[in-house]
């Protein structure tokens, strides 16, 4: 519940942290994080131990020899048992004393393409995960429109439904980065936020059924679980593109996801998309909830904060290579595919630059796959490697032509302790033996 | 370039300091290349245009009324709608529930109000075992009190300041919060913690009394003590001392859109929250000033990898009695080494807590001990309900 404070708590400690037994203690953790990595990466590149034929070859295959699982071992099938590393992780410092208040992230560093598996996908609960009940699911609209109702699940599908690709972000992603670089992992760097395609129905359909009052400025959505996290959006939003959904990639939504519904907001603050909804009230004044005033506020140098600042601004970070996908396996002249995601709450992806030595010089990348509005955007481009260090960044253009800033450009103007919104650009640090590191480029000696 | 770039938000910033208002009102800046409609947050807006929004083909069929569900009764909205507004709207008047008025013995419709005092006995028995006494924290959930609203303007070690602060801002509900609503509604609903939408309107009054006074919070310009009492009338006085710390302002009852335009304005220029720039190359003049990792957070869970193996299988347990009630209503704290229960799982703690006899163990589940209050806060376990979660506690503890 208490992210934010956790954070700075953390930051400080480690900051004037010099005892010379935690410093160790800090070595000793990191050697064992590089050791699985080498492992791993010897793992998934055997072709260079062997000399000779290749018995994976030569030899029938365990599994090609005998009867494989039933068809009906498995009706709701699993992934494979070997992609049991694949999965959503948590820290400590990121959860309120508990992990029902907490964050689990995504690990983006496997993911493929612009969906994240309902597995996968990042979860952010105040107070745990609710099951509902769908026969007990009751959706409210009321406040300033002509007409108050109730629907059930059932009635609320009997709308038409449309079907979009969304990312979801919490405005924390890459919160750790505001002082300096403290995280040596994608999954945590970047891990809050996922992206899904999402059926439901628009709320300007309901509320075009409905009608709103004349002064409807505002609406508030709740969800019906412990913690409840209600959010105030303007209307103007609720008639543009945000919806309610119940379909997460072709299936009802996990619970951790707000089964049976949640509402969308494009591009907005993951924190905005309230999960298992119960309740729209509208208004001609906003709210003010616990999670628009004393967090999701963001506090500016002059002691003053800016509030409801609702966008995910444009973004993007090269997910291969990265510090958990490095290059240990590459040689010297081998050709390689740099790839990442660009993402803008903002707009569709324009432009994505990337540049190999720190953002001196830059150079337009392909975008590839589907290019969607407020959606995870692909780029790739593919370099000769010369075995040479490099300081490999991106840097994303939406169609609004908003550019992803500098660390400098972004804190000079907002200081570091906004807490939410960090959408500077990072930078990965390749070293001779393709071992890949986060660091920031900035100018001041920290 | 770098170094004019930086000279220029500097000045964006001095402007800032002077007034902050004036940001609100500086407006969209003319983008030569983009002419189109921008939405509520300065975004894209992308109309339905030749049976296409954007790449997604729609459905464009005009048809009538849809009329799905049914009208809310005044008493189901009434259930729901405990939303509490700056202004006073939701502020409850009574003591409510499942929608309606609580009457007294007598009839009579029961006024929602509480004492610090009661507060504060409520807040030791339900709030402090996570929170720390007084809102001290320090247990791993968040600190209530002790903000300065004095230290709003410091920067945490801000590395891009010539002279980096050492302190951080404290921002807490006195030193940050704009509105004690918020507080009163947040309590009302989502909390206590393990069992919220248990207290009533009074408890909550009085909760929020308490919390208030330990922020040092007044009301009416006047402290307040133990015996003060609480209720609608005496909230509506409370102005919180970082009212005005919140910018663009929302707050515009004589046109109320204009509170969504000022959000607008500021969104719509991006050099408000740090614009890049598609410069192209040269662009660090002088060396590129790399900054590594010094001090690397890494306690992740499960450990980092990406090896593909076999996991190692381990052995699962079927619910067992006690379990399920246990999660629901004892693990935020004896799941959390950070509160100081004893934590299930740990030999040697619940071997000392089993020592003084298993009726002594029960006694103090039931009447409470220390930090814990009588039955855990949760009064509507029975007494052999509670044994059956210690007897789980402590057979997870051997």
């Amino acid at each position: 519940m208490d992210k934010i404070s956790k954070i700075s708590d953390n930051i400080e400690s480690v900051s004037t942290d010099t005892d010379t037994t935690s410093r160790r203690d800090f070595f000793k953790k990191t050697a064992v994080y590089s050791a699985s990595l080498v492992a791993a990466s010897s793992v998934l590149s055997p072709i260079k131990a062997i000399a000779g034929d290749d018995t994976a070859i030569t030899h029938e295959a365990e599994w090609g020899t005998k009867l494989g699982k039933l068809v009906t071992d498995n009706l709701y099938g699993l992934p494979s048992p070997y992609e049991h590393n694949n999965i959503r992780r948590t820290m400590d410092l990121l959860s309120s004393g508990d992990m029902y208040a907490s964050v689990s992230m995504c690990p983006i560093h496997e993911s493929e393409g612009i969906i994240t598996p309902n597995g996968l996908f990042f979860t952010r609960d105040h107070g745990g995960t609710a099951i509902v009940d769908p026969d007990k699911f009751r959706l409210m609209i009321h406040g300033k429109v002509k007409k108050e109702i109730v629907l059930t699940l059932d009635q609320l599908k009997r709308y038409p439904s449309v079907t979009r690709t969304h990312f979801i972000e919490c405005p924390a992603n890459g919160s750790t980065g505001w002082r300096a670089p403290q995280l040596n992992n994608l999954q945590f760097m970047k891990g809050m936020m996922s992206s899904a395609q999402w059926t439901g129905v628009l709320l300007k359909t309901i509320l075009e059924d409905i009608g709103l009052e004349k002064d409807a400025v505002w609406m508030m959505a709740e969800g019906s679980d412990n913690a409840g996290n209600p959010r105030t959006i303007p209307v103007e939003k609720a008639l543009d593109d945000a919806m309610i959904v119940w379909g997460q990639n072709g299936e009802a939504l996990r619970p951790e996801q707000g089964y049976p519904v949640r509402l969308l907001v494009p591009g907005w603050e993951g924190n905005l998309n309230t999960k298992w909804l119960k309740r729209l009230e509208f208004s001609d004044k906003p709210w003010h909830s616990k999670e628009e005033t004393s967090k999701y506020t963001m506090l500016q140098k002059t002691g003053k904060a800016v509030q409801f600042f609702w966008p995910n601004e444009v973004n993007s970070v090269i997910t291969s290579p990265c510090p958990e996908k490095p290059w240990t396996d590459l040689k010297k002249g081998d050709l390689v595919e740099i790839q990442g995601l660009a993402w803008s709450g903002h707009g569709t992806i324009k432009h994505v630059d990337i540049s190999f030595d720190g953002g001196d010089n830059w150079k337009e990348v392909s975008l590839k796959g589907l290019v969607l509005p407020k959606s995870w955007t692909r780029f790739s481009y593919i370099m000769k490697w010369d075995g040479k260090p490099l300081l490999l960044s991106s840097r994303a253009t939406d169609d609004v032509n908003n550019v992803q800033p500098t660390i400098d450009q972004e804190t000079s103007v907002v200081g570091v302790e906004s807490v939410y919104h960090r959408n500077a650009i990072v930078t990965w640090e390749v070293n001779k033996k393709g071992e890949v590191n986060n660091v920031h480029i900035r100018k001041h000696n920290a | 370039m770098y170094i004019l770039e930086n000279t220029m938000l500097k000045k964006t910033i001095i402007g800032l300091g002077l007034s902050a208002t004036m940001l609100m009102f500086s407006g969209c800046v003319a983008d030569a290349e983009n002419t189109t409609k921008r939405a509520v947050d300065g975004g894209a807006i992308y109309d339905v245009k030749d049976g296409k929004y954007s790449s997604y083909y729609v459905n464009t069929q005009n048809v009538g009324k849809y009329n799905k569900g049914r009208v809310a009764t005044p008493t189901e909205i009434s259930a729901w709608d405990i939303d509490v507004m700056p202004d006073g709207t939701g502020l409850p008047m009574y003591d409510t529930k499942h929608g309606k008025v609580l009457l007294d013995q007598n009839g009579k419709k029961i006024v929602a109000q509480g004492s610090v005092e009661l507060g504060n006995e409520l807040y030791d028995a339900q709030c402090a075992m996570c929170h720390g006494d007084f809102g001290a924290g320090g247990k791993g959930y968040p600190t209530l009190s002790g903000g300065d609203i004095n230290s709003l303007t410091y920067q945490l070690q801000n590395p891009a300041d010539a002279e980096p602060n050492e302190e951080p801002p404290r921002r807490m509900i006195g030193s940050y919060w704009p509105y004690a609503s918020t507080l009163f509604w947040y309590i009302q609903d989502a909390m206590p913690f393990p069992h919220p939408k248990s207290l009533s309107n009074s408890e909550t009054y009085a909760i929020s009394a308490y919390l208030l006074m330990e922020n040092g919070v007044e009301v009416d310009g006047e402290e307040m003590d133990e015996e003060f009492v609480m209720n609608r009338e005496q909230f509506l006085k409370i102005k919180m001392p970082n009212r005005d710390g919140f910018y663009p302002n929302v707050d515009t009852p004589e046109d109320p859109a204009q509170g969504v335009r000022n959000i607008t304005n500021y969104l719509n220029d991006q050099k408000n929250y740090g614009a890049g720039e598609r410069c192209m190359s040269d662009c660090i003049k002088g060396d590129v000033p790399v900054l590594r990792i010094k001090n690397e957070l890494n306690d992740f869970n499960p450990p980092a990898s990406t090896e593909k193996s076999l996991p190692v299988v381990e052995k699962s347990n079927a619910v067992q009695p006690g379990q399920e009630a246990y999660e629901n209503s004892c693990s935020a704290c004896h799941g959390n080494a950070a509160i100081g229960a004893p934590v299930v799982g740990d030999k040697d703690a619940w071997e000392e807590v089993t020592s003084k006899g298993l009726d002594k163990v029960y006694h103090n589940g039931i009447n409470g001990i220390n930090g814990m209050p009588p039955k855990g806060g949760n009064m509507e376990l029975s007494d052999s309900e509670m044994k059956i979660i210690i007897d789980y506690m402590i057979n997870s503890s051997k």
